[in-house]
């Protein structure tokens, strides 16, 4: 490829008009990564192209998480079966409009994409039992009936609040719709006390709704089983600490916390799940 | 990359008045006011999703209506016999790359217009009382303007700031579009208004400063404009600081009360107000704010 370009091609993928579907490494409840990556194993995704990071990332050292050198990647992988093409990636830190222009020119000069989707935690007051919503927002309006058809709630209204920004998923929306690609971000709800690490409740959420919309049929066993798990973890900090029982309870019988209670739990839930990891 | 024209002016070696968001708005407060005031026409904008990152995003029933940038808009006007063109940006640039781009960008407007001066309007912290009037810090960017801004009312150069000695720095896109003019050879001056030290750590206008840039400004271009809206609009964030003021603990209200005697020092050659006093009291206004207001 030219170096003009701030991507690198390894290979050209044969595809007629898949979907892309772009998740976010730094996401609540980890669940553009979770989703992804699920699809990324179940589909036999390859890897096909990669952004080039120093234009975007700062890559002045590296920083450190849970004892291990962290590194940004921002890659795309494709499966020619499903008619899917994958990008997963740290939110860059620098020059956000051609770094977003790079991915829908490799998706669309390249690919032939016709339709993205960006997945989204969105973190709610909710406890991991409870029914999730996937909300969608669209940037042209004839997709939000086929949205729905899939449970997909298309009612949102907002407006950023003073002193903050949109996220990079809206910036990548936007831009799409200017290039005339449809698109929507899809934010599933993630409990709040799980949003520091996984929550497989809203991963399988997301699947299905995203997966009977692309016709992505893939085997949910992984991603029950890890519900199961979670849960059974979840149980065991139940029976061993009062206090977060409690607060659960009073959380599934609709009572909201206060501020110290619900700081406690997030905390408390925190640190078990990372112990039992 | 570039900038949207909604049409191209046929103007007469206009000069660019140009301010950017910054300390107290002093320079986007005067230079919008005077493009207010002079019914300016907007002609063109930078596109800005180069140099910034979105403000707002709005949704509408599901849909994305809107993605808002800040803006970087271009105005002008013929007032009294002469052409003006004023430059208004509402956020400094992401990057220092993306600035010197952007400085550029600008200047290149200028000079496809013909400009021949160009007056970059900012603010200057400094230790004054906020019941004080801010005094007009002028920085040209060639020596054979130094006559001429020492011709202006209410006005010192850096040698005529106390404890400056003619040294000091204009920081963010207001010194680096002086810089980029010089660069180019376009004449230029900096116009800085006063700040009262303590309130630049406020998120207030600051309007008198505003206004004193637009008094020089108005007879360096020979032009008359009623600055009254500042005025009212000054009153009313005198009030906000006064506010803030009675909140202060008893030891930082003696040292704010002590910049009114700087004024009256200022004017008898007496001991300066020095770059430690300075920091001392903006560190202790910053410790009151961290406090949440609270002793």
């Amino acid at each position: 490829m030219s170096q003009s370009h701030p991507f690198v091609l390894k290979q050209i993928p044969e595809m007629r008009s898949p979907s892309l579907l772009v998740g976010w490494r730094q996401d609540a409840g980890r669940l553009g990564l979770k989703v992804l990556d699920y699809w990324g194993r179940k589909l036999g995704c390859q890897e096909f192209a990669e952004i080039s990071l120093p234009d975007f990332f700062p890559l002045s050292g590296v920083s450190v998480e849970d004892d291990v050198v962290q590194f940004p990647e921002s890659k795309f992988y494709w499966s020619q079966e499903s008619e899917t093409v994958l990008f997963l990636s740290d939110t860059p830190g620098q020059e956000y409009y051609r770094f977003l222009n790079a991915v829908l020119d490799v998706a669309q000069l390249h690919c032939k994409v016709k339709q993205v989707y960006v997945i989204g935690g969105m973190v709610s007051m909710l406890t991991h039992a409870a029914p999730r919503r996937v909300l969608g927002v669209v940037n042209q309006p004839q997709l939000k009936e086929a949205l729905r058809l899939e449970g997909i709630d298309t009612s949102m209204e907002y407006r950023t609040p003073r002193g903050s920004s949109p996220t990079i998923s809206s910036y990548l929306l936007w831009l799409a719709g200017r290039r005339s690609l449809p698109g929507a971000n899809l934010w599933g709800e993630v409990s709040f006390y799980l949003a520091a690490g996984d929550d497989p409740w809203a991963c399988k959420r997301m699947l299905t709704a995203l997966g009977r919309r692309l016709d992505l049929q893939v085997d949910m066993a992984d991603v029950d089983a890890d519900m199961t798990a979670q849960a059974q973890k979840l149980d065991e900090l139940k029976a061993e600490d009062q206090d977060i029982n409690k607060c659960l309870e009073m959380l599934e019988r609709g009572i909201m916390l206060n501020e110290e209670e619900s700081e406690n739990l997030v905390r408390m839930v925190t640190e078990h799940l990372q112990r039992k990891s | 990359m570039g900038v949207r024209f909604y049409f191209e002016p046929k103007l007469e070696k206009p000069d660019l008045i140009a301010a950017w968001i910054g300390i107290g708005n002093v320079g986007l407060t005067a230079v919008d006011t005077l493009r207010r005031l002079t019914d300016a026409t907007l002609f063109a904008e930078i596109e800005p999703w180069d140099y910034y990152y979105p403000q707002t995003v709005v949704i509408k029933d599901g849909e994305l209506k809107d993605l808002v940038f800040p803006g970087g808009k271009f105005y002008c006007k013929r007032v009294e016999d002469r052409d003006l063109v004023f430059f208004v940006g509402e956020e400094q640039a992401d990057e220092a790359k993306r600035s010197h781009e952007m400085a550029n960008l600008v200047l290149d407007v200028a000079s496809n217009l013909g400009c021949q001066r160009l007056y970059v309007v900012a603010a200057a912290v400094s230790p004054i009382h906020h019941t004080a009037r801010p005094r007009i810090w002028a920085v040209p960017n060639r020596s054979e303007l130094l006559d001429e801004v020492k011709g202006y009312a209410n006005t010192v150069l850096m040698s005529g700031i106390e404890s400056r000695g003619g040294q000091g720095s204009i920081t963010g896109l207001n010194g680096l579009l002086l810089g980029v003019a010089k660069a180019r050879e376009l004449p230029a001056i900096c116009l800085m208004g006063e700040v009262p030290v303590y309130v630049s750590q406020l998120p207030l206008l600051y309007p008198r400063a505003s206004k004193s840039v637009l008094e020089v400004l108005a007879a360096r271009l020979g032009i008359e404009v009623d600055l009254s809206s500042l005025d009212k609009l000054a009153e009313e964030v005198e009030q906000s600081i006064e506010a803030f003021y009675d909140k202060m603990p008893q030891e930082i209200k003696q040292r704010i009360d002590q910049l009114k005697q700087v004024g009256e020092a200022r004017e008898a050659e007496a001991r300066p107000f020095t770059d430690e006093d300075k920091k001392r009291i903006v560190q202790e206004v910053e410790e009151f704010f961290k406090g949440g207001g609270r002793h």
